[in-house]
């Protein structure tokens, strides 16, 4: 093991120098604006989910991840999950121990993990609960978190707050909810306007202009708010036609009985490797490996970065499986 | 092979850390055969395996489900996943179709989780805390394996995996409740808005609703959560020390961040518990009924405790235990009773606890064995499991009459999966064919409102019912479900106005807690009616807490004149009081003026005005200061020291005509007159300098101390020459000394000078900490002092006992240090030990250390080890309890901890140092953190306010425990005392004893002034409060007996006697007959609070409520057997805290 240990830092600095050396290749390539107001991922494209429940769950059921991936066969594109839950734009749900402003700092430190090239960012079904009150606030705030981004990139796709749904009591009624929804909605689609991002209506194309892609009416949610497997898969096809050349392949939904094939086995490496990501952003026993008890326990920070080559190894077969997807097709 | 390689690789990196923890504690035999007959088991009660390892590894959580079969939450990869491992974390089922009280099947339910620590079968499926995640697992087709994940909530921190999401347990009414600790913070997201809780709490979720609440915040380890039949919750801690703990809704416990008051435990100065189980049912005795069964997984015990009714409150007391052993892997860590009425015992399995201490890739950590283990009364009937889930609706009703809670719980929860429209029909013919004679009626009927809100159908005519029933525990009940429909009911006010009028104390406090919850006008004033009825503990919570909450609601409308103060100053001083906010003193200054006014609400509120006034109005309190002092000097002092104390905090100052204090500084009166010249200096009222420095030159006035002081305030050159003068020149050391600590502040470089001049002629008898310590408090001020020692000789033991002083600070100035030994001519270091040594003591400890030297060396007074860490209830509270210690951490941790104070600090008691804007450095514990202010405890057990924007820096500091602490010690007797140390908690000797003696004792030192008034007086004069007698704290010893040689000793009348003194201090909580045992008499006098009262071996006294006190004289003619005082707990009809403490 501690020669294998050994052998596999090896390796992770060999895939450092390598990737460190395409990452400059490509850099220059990577344009920092849409051209056009196209969607276009690019290779060496580093993609951040960034937001709330929303993001975060998708990292387990993986559908707008594996459409996005199929869209771009055979490009060199990685995916990382920060959805958090709760959150908020100030980055609220980060915070851990501290206050307000340690959350956002948090935040901020999991950006420069990844460094993202593209952003799709997805914040303001919770600030909706204030209604009108906090509009101002959460504009703000939103403002002051795409300004941070801008460092890195202004491809930034902003996303509409998905749409409550109306379950049977005892679940709450939505429309009060819904309708507080449609201003923030609103708001955010006119930021990515006057920012010159792109703009995803999910609030819409969920909603009122929900178009089904299958048969039987089926509920996207379980409890009015949160999207189920066979919800996330009908929420990525709003990203499918973002992506244009997407629709090329077809994702079997959650619900069909055909779930085998390469779409699916990419889809659960794309899971594995979510998985695998979330263990190193956000490692349990945080306390002890970065916080105010590392004094004590802190050396098990080591391990945290062995997950890299371990994530770099997932990358390496989710290229290999996209291919074989659309040659299947 | 392989984690051996991965540990030496690790190794490589940090080899201290890992090398560190090695040691030869011996690993325990895993059989289980040796494991059962290690246990001691309750009278008439046996013991039987249930279910083991393999089937199972590291249970965490179980619970059973309608079939009876049991849940088994487990986790082989705590406490922390490594790359390249798989998550795969199980739930297990087991099932005793043969009830035989032995799992003859187990089946892995669901795998793939991430250390799972709770899980609850329900709705169809099971629910499974996973991480960050709360999930619902479903079985579809039927083969035992769950094939469908539902993700019920999500956003629960993981900053620690001992802290996740937990104990998790179905309510009476049809909730679900989780628990998570101390450093967990969660962001949860749900249909009706976000949730969000930072630190411990239990939170209360209805799944069909996604309605979810916080019950209760705070408690560092909420290990166990049950509520009696009535549905009054308890919790356990597994990291605090307060025993059970009552909880009632918005309960807030130590630990919670924010809080600016919390309620405490039941049993203080316990051991930490894990697990919580109220049992009932027909298969164990009756006086067992509604008992506590929780575990002391550190010590290898399960607990019994006896719950009763207090005031609003309970009290708890604890007996024989259930089970104990000396096997040291055997960690209870879950409680449950099973469906036979047994109890059944989780069992951990590890020698190795925790891993906030120990490393995470310990190698003793054990990943595969864990058990389930049985305990059933010997030759009691079983009680017949039913067949729940094929029982009619009519069946299932009937079952809510059972003595069982798992039956009652379970029938609930199936009426619940059939819906409303089924049960509803024969629930209304069920109530009204209850057999009212029954004796069990009350709460039969009770379930049934339990079934309503199951339902979640409102029945406001049977609520109502309930809300006025004989039964004050239906009442209680009843309330909280007021609260859960209040949105729905007709009338929820008029049943809260009638609540808080209740002959119930507790049926009051529910009332208050659902008005604060509900804010409008209508709770305030119905809130106001609670104060006219008598207030204990909890309810003064309530009603705090109330205040608070209905702040945003109250204070307006006392802006706008809605509210009419007048009317009820009592109310509103106490809410004034109770909220932090500086916007009452507006209201409280027009309150004042009211002629009506009692003269206790004004004193009162004037205080209210001087800690939270702006300028203008404390120029008005400023002005009254000043016209009382003539008639009320005591009370004009106490005001103006609030006054200035609030002014320097808050860097503000009275407005008007200030000057007026001159004739303050003329009074008769010198604590006034001290407080006139600290207000002038902190004012800087240049006009009055010449009056306090005129004072400060006067050493036989006693006012020249706060003049002194008041000097330093001023600041100035005029100052410096000034103090630099006293500091020289002064007449007594004492004025040469508050001369020098106030030059600490304003020229700390010169003053450091004079600092040294006095450690220059110090005597043996003055104290060379007084002199350093302003200087160490200081940024920079241990560096001054060194400068200033240069080529200054000293005397080597002033020198030694600076060394130590300097030590004793969480950052001790190298230079000084070095610059002392140098001054002092000392060679003397700090002794540093190597891993080798720490090994070898470890090894003599376990083989020849003796623990009964090692007592008497831990209650040494010069290595103040009691001062700081109480064993149980006897002790300072600075650091952790040792209470069982040895049970919980290996040998070589405790010989670290003690010779290395700050490789390994104990969860709650890492030191912050904190940097003030005034350039004051304050190091200690965090009490707690409000939005305001920090409080500190320092290292003398003293409680520090610093308020927040005051700190300039904060940084994580060490152990307040000071290095070299042992250092006085042979290495016998380091030997010795790490054997004590490793005993406590361990059966035996040292173990916990659940018997309640008299731990803390107060008694008399010898002073001339006291023997005087002995003399003068009768020894009567002892039981009271007089002031010649300062009594001192004394600890019992572990056995709970005071060794009564080395007592003071006092020889009134040359005849006499030879007397030592002591006193035990008593809160009575529920009037009535305390029952005291003595384990000798002989020799002994007594006085019941003060009146002589005859000593008996069995005392029976009759307190009323409130603080009692026994002193006792003790003839020392002879050698007297140490004194052993015994509270009958279970023989007294009242209830008393034996006082402890500092």
């Amino acid at each position: 093991m501690f020669l294998r240990s050994l052998f596999c830092s090896a390796c992770s600095l060999l895939l450092f120098l390598g990737l460190s050396w395409t990452v400059q290749a490509q850099e220059n390539k990577i344009p920092r604006a849409w051209e056009d107001d196209q969607f276009q991922l690019v290779d060496g494209d580093r993609v951040v989910f960034l937001g709330n429940t929303f993001i975060e769950r998708e990292q387990r059921y993986g559908y707008i991840e594996t459409r996005l991936t199929l869209a771009y066969p055979n490009k060199k594109i990685i995916f990382r999950n920060l959805g958090w839950s709760g959150d908020n734009v100030r980055g609220e749900s980060r915070a851990r121990f501290g206050n307000t402003a340690e959350g956002y700092a948090h935040l901020q430190k999991s950006l420069e993990l990844v460094k993202p090239t593209v952003v799709f960012v997805s914040y303001g079904s919770n600030a909706a609960y204030q209604g009108k009150a906090g509009l101002a606030e959460f504009e703000a705030g939103y403002n002051t978190l795409l300004d941070s981004l801008d460092k890195y990139t202004t491809r930034i796709v902003m996303l509409s707050p998905t749409p409550l749904e109306k379950l049977a009591a005892p679940l709450p009624d939505p429309a009060k909810q819904n309708a507080r929804l449609a201003v923030y909605r609103d708001t955010i689609k006119d930021m990515a306007y006057k920012r010159g991002y792109l703009f995803v209506d999910l609030f819409d194309q969920l909603g009122e202009n929900l178009e089904l892609h299958q048969d039987k009416k089926v509920n996207l949610t379980d409890n009015g708010l949160h999207l189920t497997a066979y919800g996330y898969w009908e929420a990525s096809f709003p990203f499918a036609k973002l992506a244009e050349n997407s629709k090329s392949v077809s994702i079997a939904s959650p619900l069909s009985s055909k779930q085998s094939g390469a779409v699916q086995k990419l889809r659960k490496t794309i899971l594995e490797k979510n998985e695998l990501f979330f263990y190193r952003y956000r490692p349990q026993n945080e306390t002890y490996l970065y916080l105010f008890r590392k004094h004590e326990q802190g050396n098990n920070a080591a391990e945290i970065p062995l997950f890299d080559p371990l994530i770099a190894a997932k990358e390496l077969e989710i290229d290999k499986l996209k291919q074989r997807a659309v040659k299947q097709k | 092979m392989n984690r051996i390689l991965t540990a030496l690789a690790v190794g490589l990196l940090l080899p201290n850390a890992l090398f560190a923890q090695r040691n030869l504690k011996v690993i325990p035999d895993t059989n289980p055969d040796v494991q059962r007959d290690s246990f001691i088991v309750a009278d008439g009660f046996e013991v039987n395996l249930y279910a083991s390892d393999p089937a199972i590894a590291k249970p965490i959580q179980m619970n059973f489900d309608a079939q009876g079969r049991l849940w088994v939450a487990s986790s082989s990869i705590y406490p922390q996943i490594k790359p390249g491992q798989v998550a795969n974390d199980k739930i297990i089922v087991l099932e005793d179709a043969d009830h035989d009280g032995v799992a003859e099947k187990s089946t892995v339910f669901a795998d793939g989780l991430l250390i799972p620590t709770g899980v609850l079968p329900g709705d169809g499926g099971v629910y499974v805390a996973n991480s960050t995640e709360l999930l619902h697992l479903k079985d579809t087709n039927g083969d035992g394996k769950s094939d469908t994940t539902r993700v019920v909530l999500s956003g629960f921190g993981t900053e620690d995996t001992h802290h996740i999401l937990h104990t998790l347990r179905w309510g009476h009414d049809g909730m679900m409740y989780f628990n998570q600790s101390i450093y967990i913070h969660s962001h949860i997201e749900t249909p009706h808005g976000v949730r969000r809780l930072n630190g411990g709490g239990i939170w209360r979720f209805r799944p069909e609703t996604m309605e979810l609440d916080v019950l209760a915040k705070g408690l560092v380890n909420t290990w166990g959560h049950h509520f009696d039949q009535w549905g009054a919750n308890f919790a356990t801690d597994g990291a605090g020390g307060q025993g059970i703990n009552y909880v009632f809704p918005g309960a807030v416990f130590l630990t919670s961040p924010g809080a600016r008051r919390v309620v405490s435990g039941m049993n203080p100065g316990s051991p930490k518990y894990c697990g919580l189980e109220i049992i009932s049912g027909s298969h164990l005795p009756d006086d067992w009924q509604g008992n506590c069964i929780t575990a002391d997984f550190r010590a290898h015990r399960v607990c019994r405790f006896i719950l009763e009714e207090d005031g609003s409150g309970y009290v708890s007391r604890q007996t024989e235990e259930l089970l104990k052993t000396k096997h040291g892997s055997f960690r209870p860590i879950d409680i449950k009773m099973g469906p036979d009425g047994a109890i059944y015992i989780a069992d951990f399995y590890n020698p190795i606890i925790q891993h906030g201490e120990v490393d995470f890739r310990d190698e003793r950590r054990d990943h595969t064995h864990g058990r389930i283990w049985r305990v059933s009364r010997k030759g009691a009937e079983k009680v017949k499991q039913r067949d729940l889930v094929n029982s009619t609706i009519p069946e299932l009703l009937e079952a809510l009459k059972a003595k069982e809670e798992w039956v009652r719980l379970h029938a609930k929860l199936i009426l619940k999966s059939k819906g409303a429209k089924a049960v509803l029909p024969e629930l209304v013919k069920w109530i009204a064919n209850l057999d009212q004679t029954d004796s069990t009626a009350d709460h039969q009927l009770l379930e049934g409102l339990w079934v309503y809100q199951s339902l979640d159908v409102v029945n406001e005519p049977l609520l109502a019912k309930l809300l006025n029933h004989n039964n004050p525990q239906v009442r209680a009940a009843a309330v909280r479900v007021c609260g859960q429909w209040f949105e729905h009911l007709k009338t929820p006010n008029k049943y809260l106005a009638a609540g808080v009028n209740d002959s119930h104390p507790r049926v009051r406090l529910e009332s208050v807690r659902v008005a604060a919850d509900h804010p409008s006008l209508e709770s305030v004033k119905i809130i106001a009616d609670a104060h006219k009825h008598s207030i204990d503990k909890s309810l003064d919570f309530a009603l705090w807490t109330a205040a608070n909450d209905l702040q945003s609601v109250w204070l307006p409308a006392i802006e706008q004149g809605e509210i009419d103060i007048a009317k009820n100053p009592q109310y509103w001083l106490f809410n004034f009081t109770s909220v932090s906010s500086g916007d009452i003193v507006k209201p409280a200054l027009e309150l004042i003026s009211e002629d009506s006014l009692s003269s206790d609400v004004r004193k009162h509120l004037l205080n209210l005005v001087a800690q939270r006034g702006n300028a203008e109005h404390l120029g008005i309190l400023f002005n009254h200061i000043v016209e009382i002092a003539a008639e009320n000097s005591a009370r004009s002092t106490e005001l103006l020291s609030a006054l200035t104390a609030t002014t320097v905090a808050r860097k503000i100052k009275p407005q008007g005509d200030l000057t007026r204090l001159a004739s303050l500084l003329d009074s008769k009166n010198s604590a006034l007159v001290q407080a006139a010249a600290l207000a002038a200096g902190s004012w800087k009222l240049e006009s009055l300098r010449e009056t306090v420095t005129h004072l400060s030159n006067d050493a036989a006035n006693p006012s020249h101390v706060g003049a002194i002081n008041a000097l330093a305030r001023f600041g100035g050159k005029e100052s410096i020459n000034q103090l630099n003068r006293l500091a020289i020149t002064g007449k007594t050391y004492q004025q040469k000394r508050l001369a020098v600590e106030a030059m600490s502040r304003v020229a700390p470089i010169l003053g450091s000078r004079r600092a040294v001049d006095l450690l220059k002629t110090m005597t043996a008898d003055q104290n060379p900490a007084d002199v350093l310590n302003p200087f160490l408090s200081r940024k920079g001020g241990g560096d001054m002092l060194a400068t200033s020692l240069k080529d200054v000789k000293l005397d080597s033991d002033i020198s030694n006992k600076a060394i130590r002083v300097v030590r004793s600070t969480t950052t001790p100035s190298a230079k000084l240090l070095e610059a002392l030994k140098k001054s002092g001519n000392l060679t003397s270091e700090l002794r540093v030990w190597t891993d080798q040594q720490l090994k070898e003591i470890t090894q003599a400890a376990v083989k020849s250390g003796d623990p009964a030297k090692g007592e008497l060396i831990y209650r040494r007074k010069e290595l103040s080890c009691l001062k700081c860490h109480a064993i149980g209830e006897a002790g300072g509270v600075v650091g952790p309890n040792m209470i069982s210690l040895g049970a919980s951490a290996p040998v070589d941790y405790i010989v670290e901890s003690l010779l290395r104070p700050s490789a390994k600090v104990k969860e709650n008691f890492h030191s912050l140092i904190i940097l003030t804007d005034a350039g004051q450095v304050v190091s200690g514990i965090p009490v707690r953190r409000t939005d305001t202010d920090l409080v500190l405890r320092d290292a003398e057990d003293r409680q520090i306010t610093i308020p927040l924007d005051s700190i300039e820096r904060e940084k994580e500091g060490r152990s307040l425990m000071p290095d070299g602490a042992m250092d006085s010690l042979t290495r016998a007797e380091i030997v010795d005392l790490v054997r004590f140390i490793s005993e406590l908690g361990k059966e035996g000797p040292y173990g916990v004893d659940s018997r309640k003696f008299v731990r803390r004792w107060k008694v008399l030192p010898y002073s001339n002034a006291a023997n005087g008034r002995l003399n003068r007086t009768s020894t009567d004069i002892a039981a009271t409060d007089d002031p010649a007698f300062q009594w001192v704290t004394e600890y019992a010893m572990v056995s709970g007996k005071l060794p009564i040689d080395g007592l003071p000793t006092f020889k009134p009348h040359r005849n006499g006697d030879l007397l030592s003194f002591v006193r035990a201090e008593f809160d009575v909580t529920t009037a009535g007959e305390i029952v005291l045992e003595f384990a000798n008499i002989k020799g002994i006098a007594i006085w019941v609070d003060e009146s002589p009262t005859p000593i008996k071996k069995q005392m029976k006294i009759n307190w009323k409520k409130g603080k009692h006190r026994l002193t006792l004289a003790i003839s020392r003619n002879d050698p007297v057997a140490p004194l052993q005082v015994q509270l009958l707990e279970a023989k007294s009809s009242g209830r008393a805290i034996i006082v402890s403490g500092k």
